[in-house]
């Protein structure tokens, strides 16, 4: 009925129930395979083409700006040889960039080959739409066997996790985002403790007894224990070691090992590391 | 379903600007929050059950490509739609000024309000470094909005839509 309470007020009441339904969604979390996680897949998949597009524009702008950078010096020199330089420097700042590249890539199956586990590598296409989280958009899916809760490495140490999929796309949850926790400990003191990010930069080491002798610039690794990242890699160095102040645990922060913001290629490991249970086994 | 094809476009181009620049330009402020200002253009302007399930859907798909907790995004900018379609059914003008302050307050509280949903209220009190950045945002997200108001409205005149708030 047109007059009716409810349909005066219909807008509002769509909108609460949205909000509740929002909110329930955020409490009871959403699992791959979820009638409510199919969306978030298509959406993914949707503007993983124009991620992947803007990030070969944006390869193509360095490239030039590189070129003209480079051209600026040879101002001097006759137009014949400027347009000689211009495609020699334009093809060196393509080798460059391939260089870099195959760089990276090697590594990368030089880490692969180390753990020995099976990986694949994959490109970085995006980051977090709100900047607020810190995650990334890789431009590999479930199509190349990735899942959701398996780790992602890059040369420099552990990366983060997967934590949504779509058939050629996915998201990590960087270690540094306020909602990532692995289980790690001091390489020298082997005390153990739970790494945790924050919510503006860094790292900290939660959980780690007052009476631990951690110390600045002290390698912080993967110990393994929590089922996704394989044992020994680095997450990063500690930066600063607070004792004062009252509670049972250590005040402790950490540089992570890896720039997240430079990262252009990332491994995802595809094969569970050993557990403790295989190993009792074996 | 003009209104939600004309939407659906301009959230696709926003957060595709908003996945990919970041990866480019390392300074993330510098980027406006182009979904809330979607938000604020419909709450002030399309006063309908479509728009607020609009509203819900950006915010979802928002949710696929930020933070780990699906549902967070989609609340938030459903709030938003709501305190907008409050102010405009309150307020006698709801002009591009109204909309940026609007848009300023909504990028602001947006981030705070996830921060105290995924991380708790309490971490809200250690967030103070990232308030400059927050800030910077929310200030140029204001800038833009009248200018992204008005392209949606030359767009919505294009198609047939009505510019002015209009009931179902």
């Amino acid at each position: 009925m047109r007059g009716g309470f409810l349909w005066r007020n219909r807008v509002l009441l769509t909108a609460g129930m949205l909000l509740v339904l929002s909110l329930h969604l955020v409490t009871t979390g959403v699992h791959p395979g979820d009638l409510a996680a199919r969306p978030q897949s298509m959406f993914l998949e949707i503007l993983r083409p124009i991620d992947a597009a803007l990030a070969r524009v944006s390869e193509s702008a360095r490239s030039i700006v590189n070129g003209y950078l480079e051209l600026v010096h040879v101002r001097e020199e006759n137009v014949r040889l400027r347009t000689e330089l211009a495609r020699v420097t334009s093809d060196q700042a393509r080798l460059a960039e391939l260089e870099a590249e195959n760089q990276h890539l090697s590594e990368l199956l030089e880490l692969r080959d180390v753990l020995g586990l099976h990986a694949v590598a994959a490109n970085v296409i995006g980051s977090d739409a709100t900047g607020l989280s810190h995650t990334l958009i890789l431009s590999a899916g479930s199509s190349n066997g990735l899942r959701p809760g398996m780790a992602v490495l890059s040369n420099q140490g552990v990366v983060g996790k997967i934590i949504a999929i779509s058939p050629h796309a996915s998201r990590v949850l960087l270690i540094d985002d306020h909602n990532s926790a692995l289980d790690g400990f001091d390489q020298r003191s082997r005390a153990r403790g739970i790494v945790a990010g924050v919510v503006d930069e860094g790292l900290i080491l939660k959980y780690v007894d007052r009476s631990q002798d951690l110390r600045s610039g002290d390698a912080i690794v993967t110990s393994g224990l929590d089922g996704i990242f394989p044992r020994g890699l680095l997450v990063g160095t500690i930066k600063t070691v607070h004792r004062e102040g009252p509670g049972l645990f250590l005040s402790i922060g950490i540089t992570p090992g890896v720039d997240f913001r430079s990262l252009e290629q990332v491994l995802v490991v595809t094969q569970q590391p050993p557990q403790l249970d295989d190993k009792i086994k074996g | 379903m003009r209104l939600i094809l004309l939407f659906a476009f301009f959230a696709v181009i926003g957060l595709a600007l908003e996945t990919a620049i970041p990866h480019l330009i390392s300074f993330r402020p510098l980027l406006p929050n182009l979904i809330v200002i979607l938000a604020v253009d419909l709450g002030f302007r399309h006063h309908s059950t479509t728009a607020a399930l609009l509203a819900f859907a950006i915010g979802y798909a928002t949710d696929a490509f930020a933070g780990s907790h699906p549902g967070l995004n989609a609340f938030m900018i459903t709030l938003i739609f709501l305190v907008c379609f409050e102010i405009s059914s309150r307020l006698m003008v709801t002009n591009a000024f109204v909309g940026a302050t609007v848009v300023f307050f909504g990028v602001i509280l947006t981030a705070l309000g996830a921060i105290a949903i995924s991380a708790g209220v309490e971490a809200v009190g250690r967030s103070g470094s990232i308030m400059p950045s927050l800030t910077l945002q929310a200030g140029l997200s204001a800038i833009i909005a009248p200018m992204v108001f008005a392209i949606l409205a030359r767009c919505k005149r294009a198609i047939g839509l009505p510019v002015s708030p209009a009931r179902e």
